[in-house]
């Protein structure tokens, strides 16, 4: 395919206290993040989504691969949907072989970023603490506490006293309803600036010919040879996508959407095992800071973090019901309240700021669907459920990596939509309550 | 700026006979009754409140209510109280927030210094190298962090809540809102109308006495008179779906906040307009306030704002504000009139006070700016319902365009007019308001198959015949020729902003995440329209063309308690379990269940069990009763195995599956007569398989005639096991020949037992001891358990608890669903392929199960350490030799009383699973140990001779 | 908080029920083939519109039935009547 030469633009100023030093004393303007081009009638492969997933495709795309003909579409703006809405965690203390190996993995780009793609992302490793208030979640803890020891992943079982060490406000006395009785300690777990992750993303990816293009709504899949109505289907292939600003032809689209997910997927004929609901946050008002690690309990469907401005963001399980509509919901902040104070009672007077939703495609083994399809050069990176921001490098890379050789990474292989069709699913299942 | 108490004024709210003393940064200071705690220290001559969050800049009075940025304070154990709207009361410990050392001391305010280096999203693009140098910039970052502090020791105060279901909601107490809710009182609708400050009456409150104060206390009386519920100090912080609302209640006289959840059928929104600060060089400067605030400040609080004051108007609120500033005692120096185009350009000054007003090229000296400059609309409750405002430039503000037809704006957000206007638009909004609850009430009603008394046809959904309010000209004020300060409350400036955009952060939500304007405290109840304004001038673009962000909730913050209210999530327990706690009981919970796991010493309860006697209360274990002529069709659906050839007085293992094979329960039925079963489930499953086996016989079988009742806590239920279980059993039992003949392995038969009748029992055996389990009555529980244990003296009869039952099933080799299963685990893995009859023409999870039988499966497989001391961790990884490569896991162990040493279960590679096979098990520690696979699950009589006894 | 119309017991509110999801019509186990049965199992169609699907209605009348929701907006139509076959694709 066509080489970065093509793509190459005028060097752009690199990100340094030097640079913010010089341009403070000059008064001089940044420039854009990233370029307002004119939406081409062709490119060597299209993004649908202009979220993580999309843009760290298309970083991948052209920096490993050369690939620079990229267009990325999101319908609103980039980061509009969930990976502006979710909380930040990273983690890779899974319970599989095969998602610990995938997240490690993920972690270690993370790890990274901040000089990767020359933007300090905050990456915060700051321990991670999964509470077991039963002898069955204790139990699944040390499971996952084995398995991550096995794939060289720091994780181990702690008890009271030590989750008191780590983290004081907890209330590790056996008064509560939903008494500590121990935790799954993960010290290289953390939060990450999650915007700094889409700008990051997409002004590396721009500097290097990709394009982003926001407002940019795929209105369908344009598909040859399939078996379904209009060339759809299995046994077609992809020629192009129609978009609210004209038709491009292309023999690559990878559906790197959120919520969206399965509608995107059907324009191509592509039937997913996904059904979409709401993932609720909150976040209070900042107070001096003084909960240094994320906690998480499953039992109590409730992950915590205090950023470094002070403020505890609150997470959830999915909502129920299955929905496109987040407009978010009061019960959920009652039971958010109510399970945060079972944890941390001193936090009472703290006030809920603000709260909102995103749009979550769960799948029926909590792992995601990542590969090819049955429609040639249609490819999905979807049904993240509530960790996709945590896997963002890893998967970009991965589907980059599967567009540009044709074959299906080792790393990725056990994601795979062909899975329900032979009913050899993931099993996350298990440890994933809540996934964070 | 010297601010000092007046004269008493004839709107003013304080009751300047009672004297409130409180502490503000450990002086003492007093007000008066009624002051909120900033009017109390502004008439005291306080005007620095608070530091700001980047550059710590001194800040002062804004808007003098709960949504000014700069009165956020401690008070005592409570994190960012607004000082401007929170009552002071006597005692009050007030400290500010944010400062160090001292408010007016602050060593950050150096970061003013070097602001042009701290521009937005500065850290974005800086601390990168070296890497492992970023903790360290994030500890120091986090110092930064604005807000007071938690006090570990807060204790979670006692917090009520409300359930409450009025006609209509009106949210918002001014002319318009009071209006509203009398009209549709007067129609007959349940009215709750909810006021945000502390007393209703909106901006009347503080205008100009006449007429407004003869129309604040005709509508108050009105108010008196009528059988609207009016709440004060109260809020609707979120219309949610179906017009489900959330309203915190700060003035309960008992709970701290109190959260009310209303179900309202009409929503009536009239907040009222928030009056936005204007954007200038200086514009944060303590002496800069909005026109409102010196309007509160003077009529409500009777405080002086300033001694010489330079006016910046652009609508009659503004002139109104001139105008109490001179009966106030305030000399005018200066009006500078926004309708002819002036603006205001500089706000100048040392640090901490304001000293001339720059305008025009005029500077005029004056310690107080008071600002007219525009209203924001608050058109949170409508975005929540669903509406997108609309920007109407000529009156310089968003409007409501089409929120559903059971939300309604009235007052200010729909529109301008003279005071009956507003008061005549708001009674209309009223009585549509009522016409519509009544229609969504009747629709209620009529919704319901059976519902009683629903007469007539539903009401026709009124039409909107309003006349609208018309649209005062405004002048579009955002920012004035010098750059200044849009969110006070995240120092984020209009430079910013401009940056930002230029920068390609040039949507609206964009922007906001990169320079966290809107973020703060007021959630862009101020800062909103100036920030897109910024936006759309550096795009070169209208307002209405950029649009605006959208308010989610609460619109006004709530307390964590008050959301949590009390926690409702009770804990069960069974009818036996006072004897437990008075006999030296270590609970377990599980699930809902309080169950005693042992009284002391597990592994002598179970020495007990197998020489002697025991009993355990398995109350908690699901019971679900069983009637009709369809059931064995029924258990041939839902269990792997066959039922349609079980006697009446058998009882049978099954295994139920989920449609993809996945094991789902277990446990066993019995047929107590011809068309009478007992199903019983695992104790965590009870719920769920009621559920699932309504959703069998609802929805795929409907033509099948059963009846299910869940009788789990109808019963208390005791097993009593070991190998005198039933001499013990033959002294409470009456009627029922238990010898084993008569009476044989997996039987069932109804007895009185210790006097009580209609009972069931059952012999089966989940501890290989011979067993005999006995479902009561479940309020004569407690009698028959006591019955046993008097019976049973001599035979040693002993309790015994869960711990305990779970050695022995394991030394049995039984394993329990959800523990040595999981959420993959297909019935074939279990080890009890025989009882998966793929020959029955249909059963939950048949196909699946089908073609497993072609599939090598993981297996459920006995395993004795070689080590008999070495009990391994459940969880504890088997690996392939010195590899890390996992073949498969320890899912239970324990020590084995019985037979002196480790025993577990596990799951295993197929390959692995035939006895005998050798295994390396990797402990938590590291250490690697050697374990044998067994030929039997059993651990302990694999031949079952001392249950079939 | 969603009000449910549960045909029996009138407008409840969600929490008292218990959402079953998309309705999906049970493939006959002795003809279906496997990519017919894990359709079943695992494929759906999600749409952002009008959706077919189950309720239980847990904490009042026990009945499972069947509702139609835009997915979009959350807005129900009128309950089928009591009586109808439930479950089953339209």
């Amino acid at each position: 395919m066509r080489g970065i030469a093509r793509g190459m633009r005028r060097r752009p100023p690199k990100y340094s206290a030097a640079a913010l030093a010089w341009k403070g004393l000059r008064g001089d303007p940044w420039p854009r993040v990233w370029r307002d081009t004119e939406l081409k009638r062709s490119y060597d492969a299209v993004v649908v989504g202009g979220g993580v997933h999309g843009l760290a495709t298309a970083y991948y795309l052209a920096r490993n691969h050369g690939i620079t003909d990229v267009a990325v579409l999101d319908k609103a703006y980039l980061g509009s949907g969930a990976s502006g809405r979710n909380t930040a965690i990273v983690r890779a203390n899974y319970l599989t072989p095969e998602g610990v190996a995938f997240y490690d993995r993920s972690l270690q780009l993370y790890n990274s970023m901040a000089t990767d793609l020359n933007i300090n992302v905050m990456f915060s490793e700051r321990g991670h603490l999964t509470l077991a208030h039963s002898d069955a979640a204790l139990r699944t803890m040390n499971w996952r506490a084995e398995v991550n020891k096995l794939q060289g992943v720091d994780s181990s079982v702690v008890g009271p006293d030590e989750i008191k060490e780590v983290a004081p406000s907890l209330d590790t006395s056996d008064h509560p309803r939903y008494p500590i009785q121990g935790a799954l300690y993960h010290p290289p777990g953390g939060i990450v600036r999650h915007d700094a992750v889409v700008w990051g993303y997409a002004r590396a990816a721009d500097h290097m010919g990709v394009e982003m293009h926001q407002k940019t709504e795929v209105l369908d899949i344009l598909c040859e040879g399939g078996d379904g109505p209009e060339g759809r289907g299995a046994g077609g292939r992809v020629t192009g996508v129609r978009t609210n600003r004209g038709d491009i032809s292309t023999p690559f689209v990878v559906n790197c959407t959120a919520g969206w997910a399965s509608l995107i997927s059907a324009m191509a004929g592509v039937r997913l095992p996904i059904t979409t609901h709401p993932l609720q946050a909150a976040v209070t008002e900042p107070v001096k800071v003084f909960l240094p690690t994320v906690v998480v309990s499953g039992s109590l469907h409730v992950y915590i973090s205090q950023t470094d401005r002070g403020e505890l963001v609150f997470g959830a399980a999915v909502d129920p019901v299955a929905t496109y509509s987040i407009r978010g919901s009061l019960d959920f902040t009652e039971e958010l309240a109510g399970h945060v104070l079972e944890l941390m009672p001193s936090v009472s007077r703290m006030r809920l700021l603000r709260q909102w939703s995103g749009l979550c495609d769960m799948t029926p083994d909590y792992s995601p669907v990542m590969g090819f399809t049955p429609v040639d050069g249609f490819l999905v990176d979807v049904g993240w459920g509530t960790y996709g921001f945590k896997a963002a490098p890893v998967s970009g890379e991965q589907m980059a990596a599967a567009v540009a050789t044709g074959n299906t990474p080792e790393l990725i292989a056990p994601f795979a939509l062909s899975r329900f069709d032979t009913g050899e699913l993931v099993g996350e299942k298990g440890a994933a309550a809540v996934g964070h | 700026m010297t601010m000092s108490r007046l004269e008493v004024q004839p709107t003013e709210v304080i009751d300047r006979s009672t004297t409130l003393r409180f502490r503000w940064n450990g002086k003492r200071f007093s007000g008066f009754e009624g002051d909120t705690i900033a009017s109390a220290l502004a008439a005291a001559g306080e005007h620095v409140f608070s530091r700001s969050m980047k550059y710590h800049r001194p800040r002062g009075i804004l808007t003098a209510d709960y949504w000014d940025p700069n009165l956020l304070v401690q008070v005592g154990d409570d994190p960012n109280v607004r000082a401007g709207h929170r009552l002071l009361e006597a005692g009050m410990d007030v400290g500010a927030q944010n400062v160090w050392p001292s408010l007016h001391r602050d060593i950050k305010a150096a970061n003013g210094l070097v602001s042009r280096f701290l521009t937005a999203g500065f850290y974005y693009k800086t601390f990168m190298r070296p890497q492992r140098l970023w903790p360290a910039y994030e500890r120091v970052l986090a110092t930064f962090a604005p807000g007071g502090k938690v006090d570990p020791d807060t204790p979670h105060r006692y917090h009520d809540k409300r359930y409450s279901h009025p006609d209509v909601v009106v949210a918002g107490a001014g002319p318009a809102g009071i209006e509203a809710a009398l009209a549709a009182a007067a129609a007959g609708a349940r009215v709750m109308l909810v006021e945000h400050e502390h007393a209703v009456g909106g901006h009347l409150r503080y205008a100009h006495p006449e007429p407004a104060r003869a129309a604040l206390a005709e509508l108050r009386a009105a108010l008196a008179a009528s059988d609207v519920e009016v709440l004060t100090d109260s809020t609707v912080t979120g219309r949610y779906e179906d017009n489900w609302l959330g309203i915190v209640q700060r003035s309960h006289p008992v709970a701290v906040e109190r959260l009310i959840k209303a179900r309202a059928k009409v929503l009536v929104v009239a907040p009222g307009l928030i009056e936005r600060p204007y954007v200038f060089a200086g514009n944060d400067r303590p002496g800069v306030i909005t026109s409102v605030a010196a309007r509160r400040l003077i009529n409500l609080w009777g405080v002086k704002p300033g001694e010489r004051a330079v006016v910046f108007t652009a609508n009659a609120d503004g002139d109104a504000a001139a105008a109490d500033l001179e009966r106030a005692g305030v000399e005018v120096a200066a009006v500078v009139d926004g309708r002819d185009g002036r603006r205001v350009s500089a706000a100048q000054g040392p640090p901490k006070a304001l000293e001339a007003v720059v305008a025009g090229g005029t500077r005029t000296e004056a310690d107080l700016l008071v600002v007219a400059a525009g209203w924001t609309a608050p058109t949170s409750l409508l975005n929540m319902a669903g509406d997108r405002p609309v920007y109407d430039p000529a009156a310089a503000r968003f409007f409501p365009s089409d929120p559903p037809g059971n939300v309604l704006a009235t007052g200010g957000l729909a529109g301008d007019g003279r005071l009956d206007e507003l008061r005549a638009h708001g009674a209309a909004t009223g009585r549509l308001a009522a016409q519509r609850a009544a229609a969504v009430a009747h629709r209620y009603q009529a919704r319901t198959a059976r519902a009683l008394a629903v007469t007539g046809d539903e009401p026709a959904w009124a039409a909107d015949e309003r006349a609208p309010l018309r649209r005062d000209r405004h002048p579009e004020l955002y920012r004035s020729d010098t750059h200044g300060m849009v969110d006070l409350s995240e120092d984020v400036g209009s430079k910013d902003l401009v940056a930002a955009a230029r920068e390609g952060y040039d949507s609206v939500e964009l922007a906001k995440r990169y320079t966290t304007a809107t973020m703060g405290s007021a959630q862009g109840k101020l800062e909103t329209v100036n920030t897109v304004a910024a936006i759309a001038e550096a795009r070169g673009e209208t307002i209405a063309q950029v649009g605006t962000t959208v308010w989610r909730p609460p619109y006004a913050p709530l307390t964590l308690g008050a959301l949590a209210g009390r926690m409702f999530e009770p804990v069960r327990v069974s009818s036996i379990h006072p004897w437990h706690e008075a006999n030296g009981v270590r609970t377990i919970q599980a699930g809902q269940w309080i169950r005693p796991d042992h009284y002391g010493d597990p592994a002598a309860e179970v020495r007990n069990v197998r020489t002697n006697v025991g009993i355990i209360d398995v109350t908690p274990l699901g019971k679900l009763d069983l009637r009709g002529p369809d059931i064995p069709k029924l258990l041939n659906l839902l269990y792997t195995n066959k039922w349609s050839k079980l006697a009446v007085g058998k009882v049978r293992y099954g295994m139920m599956c989920a449609e993809d094979g996945v094991v789902l329960d277990d446990g066993v039925t019995g047929r107590l007569g011809p068309e009478h079963y007992l199903m019983t489930t695992t104790s965590s499953g009870a719920a769920g398989v009621w559920e699932w086996v309504e959703n069998w016989l609802q929805t795929e079988r409907p033509d099948w005639r059963v009846h299910v009742t869940p009788v789990t806590t109808a019963y208390a239920s005791i097993n009593v096991a070991g190998p005198k279980s039933r001499e013990l059993v033959s002294r409470v039992v009456d009627g029922v020949d238990l010898s084993p003949e008569a009476f044989a392995y997996m039987e069932v038969r109804t007895a009185t037992v210790a006097g009580v009748a209609g009972c069931f029992m059952w012999r089966i055996g989940f501890t290989g001891e011979l067993s005999f389990e006995l479902h009561v009555p479940a309020g004569h529980g407690l009698h028959v358990w006591e019955a046993l244990m008097e019976a049973g003296a001599d035979l040693g009869v002993g309790p015994f608890g869960l711990e305990g039952q779970r050695i022995m099933r394991l030394e049995k080799g039984h394993f329990i669903v959800g523990q040595d299963t999981d959420g993959l685990t297909l019935a074939p893995s279990t080890g009890m392929s025989p009882l998966i009859k793929l020959d029955k023409e249909d059963f939950a999870g048949l196909p699946e199960l089908a073609w497993a039988a072609d599939r090598q499966l993981p297996l459920i497989v006995a395993i004795q350490p070689d080590d008999p001391e070495i009990v391994p961790e459940e969880a504890a990884q088997i690996v392939r030799g010195d590899t890390n490569e996992i073949l498969g896991r320890i899912t239970s162990a324990r020590m084995s009383p019985t037979l002196g040493r480790a025993v577990c279960l596990g799951q295993v590679e197929p390959e692995l699973a035939a006895g005998g096979t050798k295994l390396t098990v990797l402990l938590a520690s590291g250490q690697r140990i050697g374990a044998t696979v067994m030929d039997h699950h059993a651990h302990f009589d694999p031949a079952g001779e001392r249950l079939r006894g | 908080m969603l009000l449910v119309p549960c045909p029996n017991c009138g407008p409840r509110n969600s929490a008292d029920l218990r959402y079953g999801g998309e309705s999906h019509a049970r493939p006959d186990p002795a003809t279906a083939s496997p990519l017919q049965w894990r359709g079943y199992l695992y494929l759906r169609d999600n749409p952002a519109g009008w959706l077919r699907e189950t309720w239980y209605c847990r904490s009042g009348c026990r009945r499972w039935f069947t509702l139609e929701r835009n997915t979009a907006t959350n807005e129900f139509r009128d309950p089928p009547q009591p009586g109808d076959k439930r479950g089953s694709k339209a």
